[in-house]
């Protein structure tokens, strides 16, 4: 580690930067007076809006139902009509009736909580009802816009049979808007006078009053997925506000910490001393996630007493209300959000020569994240996979579906994903800009050297280059493997677009970034021979003879730890929701794929081109900073996350197997300095791995015996071997050599 | 000791090429104060900047100590003490807090800072409000302060840019007797000013900086003899006038006089 920098003088640093900001009254005014002020006033701002929903239901009682036919409208209003008189007559039911609704949706857990009708609100008078009558297509819109309450999809008259004989029984089927407070009043009113002419007919059936209707009537109600009403929306504000207050907690530190140094005159005496820069920054930047933390946590603290207590938390966001259980996830994804956000601040403020200066930069790009936000407030805005990469938007309608509580897993792991990266881009970004300007006495060159060709060339990426460029591949990437499943390629195409993506992200890309950022690509990617400057012929194929041997004893054993290791996540797996048939399927539509096309494109493609980016730009960017046991670990994790996006899915299960190649890879390209020994373990791990799916049950059960889902033991322990011996063969091969790869 | 040479440095504003600072050399030796003196926008703090290793010349370097400035600048600004005109506090920390913030800075040992800390107070009388916060300072305390943070590593080069603008007669008299303290304990100190009254009580040796280029050096004496005029501000006039008329004036050799 750098001699200006320990990790006791880095804490000391923050330990300033924070003490710096907690003392100021300014920081301290957004931190606890602001959730104090806006919270009791955002309370009384919603509940008037919740009343003011459920008010508009009352006061206006006229409920307009749909129907298919000018018949079932008839009956309908007859049958309204008799409830009616039933009501009129100061008729009370006697009978609980059980048969009513046994919803096809979730009705009876959303909008029904008393299936009994027990605790149904009495009714002094039947509410009107109007019938509208169109097609079945027009009904269905009609219902989904709001204009109608409720539609009758079905209603007929079945003969059921009963001890003293044959009853006709109404048979009603009606579609309502689920969570939106009028539809669900109508559906109640409706299957309230159901129930009541169903007591009333028994009452008079048991007094021997004979009655034209229908005794019985069955109500069966689904609930169409409209759940974007009023209520969703006001829950969509609550993590904007939640969102917007962390901003605000974070605006003042990044100011007054960065263009306040300046201003203060304190930034020439910082930038003169030996620190790193990069130091300087990160406590800055931790100060300031730490302020904008705290002031997320008051302000979700107070969001949680606001929404808890006041009754609202379960008009807005459902049956259970702000739980803990929210409150403790939307934390984190505030501190994630919080982290990007400052970085951001911080690379803005950098640039600002005052304060003055530094407002006028964050006036609109404050303004420019309210515009994703108001997004998120817009009914059927879904989170899809693609939204999980926009930042801002994807945290707002991550933390909005956790609290209505419909998360999905593709777009949160995207969202959180991303937003760490795009943190990390910024904050290199931020630290290049930081004290620039005051060192290049005023020219206005240091945006665009960020980006231009630099003048020196030099050897390796560093960290920083590669976060910038993680922030770009990413997306990219993201967005790749979403969309070989949206053009719908079949077969061999699809296998050959996914290989075309591989080759271009992951091989041209970074190829291409590295000649523009002058970064020595043979040293890099480590295109040596992984043998000794100078060696005799014999020695050079020596060592690639133990190479190639410790390489191909290594791919032995790891394809069934890799195995193993995806049977440990299996359950997580897409395979493990598919049922038999579709499995079956899969399997044929893959072994119609020839053997050649499986190996081209899932093993010697895929090698290549990962192999280059993690084990030649990842791999070297975290050697350029950290010692080669932590660059392999951080490559090989960075390997395996990038294996859990495939598509529109997530594959957890492939997570640990990838991580194991990742570092049995990194330590080949370590130990050798040579990237061709890990493409040739790469592509034999993978080819390996397809090669055994494509044997069926029936032919593993020669090998494994009975346990076909797990390899034999002994296998395994021959496995074992086989990987100990390559680790040695591949050790002892590279050892004594001198040449510059060494130090990569 | 402070070796430039041959430092060239342009910028591009808005398209235009401007030569701030235009071949300069000249030398500064252990004990010695030496003034760089110059009109507002001479190419000044360019040089300081150089010399810091924060702006790398286009052509020539610095070396201090025989380290070139531009190979190893993080140990080259840990040599160095810098304090200038627009020097600030900070106003949430103690005196002793940001004292100790900058020898961390420094990579100056806890214990060794805590001491030089005790030191520097009584000799720039900092006890009285050690452990006030900066914010509750008088202007005369802040440029106490500020001195006492130029020395908490206690740097072989100390780099003074403009110290004197702002201060009053106390205050540019704390600044002199500071220059002293400097000398006396063996100290390359390099004065930037334009205040040629100052540079003419403390300086052993002067460099007149023009529009970037050096147009006279050595001692007040050389100067006097050489010009023909007594004091500083004279002798500027007439070189600023004659480069402004014709050609700039011959310069003597830098080595001459810095053997001197």
């Amino acid at each position: 580690m750098n001699k200006y920098l320990s990790n006791g003088r880095l804490w000391r640093l923050c330990q300033k930067e924070l003490r710096e900001s907690l003392r100021d009254r300014r920081t301290l005014f957004t931190l606890v007076l602001m959730p104090i002020l806006v919270y009791p006033l955002l309370s009384m701002a919603l509940q008037r809006l919740v009343i003011g929903s459920v008010t508009k239901t009352k006061a206006d009682p006229v409920f307009v139902i749909g129907a298919e036919s000018e018949d079932t409208a008839n009956q309908l209003q007859g049958m309204l009509a008799e409830a009616r008189l039933a009501m009129d007559r100061g008729f009370v039911s006697p009978i609980t009736i059980t048969r009513t609704a046994e919803p096809k949706s979730s009705e009876a857990a959303k909008s029904t909580p008393d299936p009994d009708g027990s605790n149904q609100p009495g009714l002094d008078q039947l509410p009107k009802f109007d019938v509208f009558i169109s097609d079945q297509e027009t009904l269905s819109k009609a219902l989904r816009d709001g204009r109608l309450d409720l539609v009758i999809t079905r209603m007929n008259i079945e003969q059921v049979q009963l001890e003293r004989g044959t009853v006709p029984v109404y048979e009603i089927l009606a579609e309502f808007r689920q969570n939106d407070s009028r539809s669900e009043a109508a559906l109640s009113v409706f299957r309230l006078a159901t129930q009541m002419i169903n007591d009333f007919q028994a009452e008079m059936i048991r007094k021997g009053v004979d009655r034209k209707l229908p005794v019985a009537m069955t109500f069966n109600a689904t609930g169409i997925a409209e759940r974007e009403d009023l209520s969703a929306s006001i829950a969509g504000v609550i993590p904007l506000v939640l969102i917007l207050m962390t901003i605000t907690g974070a605006v003042y530190p990044a100011i007054d910490l960065t263009a306040g140094e300046r201003e203060r005159g304190t930034m020439e005496a910082l930038i003169a001393t030996p620190a790193p820069r990069f130091a300087l920054l990160f406590s800055k930047y931790v100060a300031v996630v730490t302020v904008a933390v705290l002031t997320a946590l008051a302000n979700l603290f107070a969001t949680w007493m606001t929404l808890s207590f006041g009754g609202l938390g379960q008009a807005l966001l459902g049956k259970n209300g702000f739980s803990v259980w929210v409150f403790v996830q939307i934390l984190p994804l505030l501190v994630i959000f919080a982290s990007f956000f400052s970085a951001i601040l911080l690379a803005l403020c950098s640039f600002a020569r005052s304060f003055k200066e530094a407002q006028a930069y964050l006036i609109p790009v404050m303004l420019l994240s309210l515009g994703p936000g108001l997004v998120t407030l817009m009914p059927n805005v879904q989170f899809t996979s693609l939204l999980g990469i926009v930042p801002l938007v994807n945290i707002l309608l991550l933390s909005r579906d956790i609290m209505t509580g419909q998360s999905s897993m593709v777009p949160a792991f995207a969202a959180v994903f991303s937003t760490i990266i795009y943190a990390c881009a910024t904050l290199v970004v931020a630290a290049r800009l930081f004290g620039a300007e005051a060192a290049t006495s005023g020219s206005q060159e240091s945006w665009w050297e960020l980006f231009s060709r630099p003048k020196k060339s030099q050897m390796l990426p560093d960290a920083g280059e590669l976060a910038i460029y993680l922030a770009v591949l990413f997306p990219m990437f993201f967005v790749a493997s979403n969309l070989g499943g949206m053009i719908e390629l079949k077969g061999s195409w699809a296998l050959f677009f996914n290989a075309a993506i591989l080759f271009l992200l992951f091989l041209l890309m970074p190829l291409t970034y590295s000649w523009y950022r002058r970064i020595d690509i043979p040293t890099t990617f480590r295109l040596g021979q992984g043998t000794g400057v100078g060696e005799p012929l014999w020695i050079r194929v020596g060592r690639w003879v133990g190479y190639v041997i410790g390489v191909v004893l290594l791919s032995a054993g790891l394809w069934m730890v890799a195995f193993e290791a995806y049977l440990l996540l299996e359950s997580w797996s897409l395979a493990a929701q598919l049922t038999e048939a579709d499995k079956q399927k899969l399997k044929a539509d893959f072994l119609a794929v020839p053997f050649l096309v499986v190996f081209l494109t899932g093993a010697l493609a895929p090698a290549i081109a990962e192999e280059f980016f993690f084990r030649g730009f990842v791999l070297s960017a975290f050697r350029s900073k950290l010692s080669a046991y932590r660059s392999v670990l951080f490559s090989s994790l960075l390997f395996g996350l990038f294996h859990v996006i495939a598509g529109s899915v997530l594959s957890i299960e492939k997570l640990l197997p990838t991580i194991i190649l990742g570092l049995a890879i990194g330590y080949v390209a370590i130990q050798t300095g040579s990237l061709w020994p890990g493409i040739l373990l790469h592509t034999l791990h993978n080819g390996l791995i397809f090669g055994m799916s494509r044997f069926t049950e029936q032919d593993l059960a020669k090998w494994f015996g009975d346990d076909t889902k797990h390899i034999p033991i002994s296998w395994l322990c021959g496995g074992g071997l086989a990987i100990a011996f390559g680790i040695a063969l591949v050790f002892v091969s590279s050892q004594r050599k001198r040449f510059h790869e060494d130090v990569i | 000791m402070i070796s430039a040479e041959n430092l060239t440095k342009q910028f591009n504003v808005r398209g235009v090429p401007l030569v701030a600072v235009n071949n300069l050399s000249f030398r500064v030796s252990n004990g010695e104060v030496y003034g760089l003196l110059g009109p507002n926008g001479a190419g000044k703090t360019t040089t300081l900047r150089m010399i810091m290793g924060l702006l790398e010349p286009d052509s020539g370097y610095v070396e201090i100590g025989g380290v070139r400035s531009t190979h190893k600048s993080t140990d080259i600004r840990g040599q160095l003490g810098l304090i200038s005109t627009n020097d600030g506090v900070y106003p949430w920390l103690s005196v002793r807090e940001m004292l100790m913030y900058f020898a961390d800075l420094y990579a100056v040992d806890q214990s060794l800072a805590r001491e030089r800390l005790e030191e520097l107070a009584n000799l720039l009388d900092l006890g009285g409000f050690i452990d006030q916060r900066c914010s509750t300072l008088s202007t005369g305390q802040k440029q106490r302060v500020t001195l006492a943070r130029g020395l908490m590593h206690d740097p072989p080069v100390m780099l003074l840019d403009e110290p004197t603008r702002g201060l009053d007669v106390v205050g540019s008299q704390a600044i002199f007797r500071f220059i002293d303290l400097l000398k006396l304990r063996g100290k390359v100190v390099l004065l930037s000013t334009h205040r040629l009254d100052e540079a003419e009580r403390v300086c052993d040796r002067f460099g007149l900086l023009h529009r970037g280029s050096l147009q006279f050096e050595g001692t007040l004496c050389e100067l006097q003899q050489a010009t023909g005029k007594k004091h500083l501000v004279d002798m500027f006039i007439a070189f600023i006038n004659a480069s402004e008329n014709s050609h700039p004036v011959a310069i003597p050799s830098n080595e001459q006089s810095t053997e001197a």
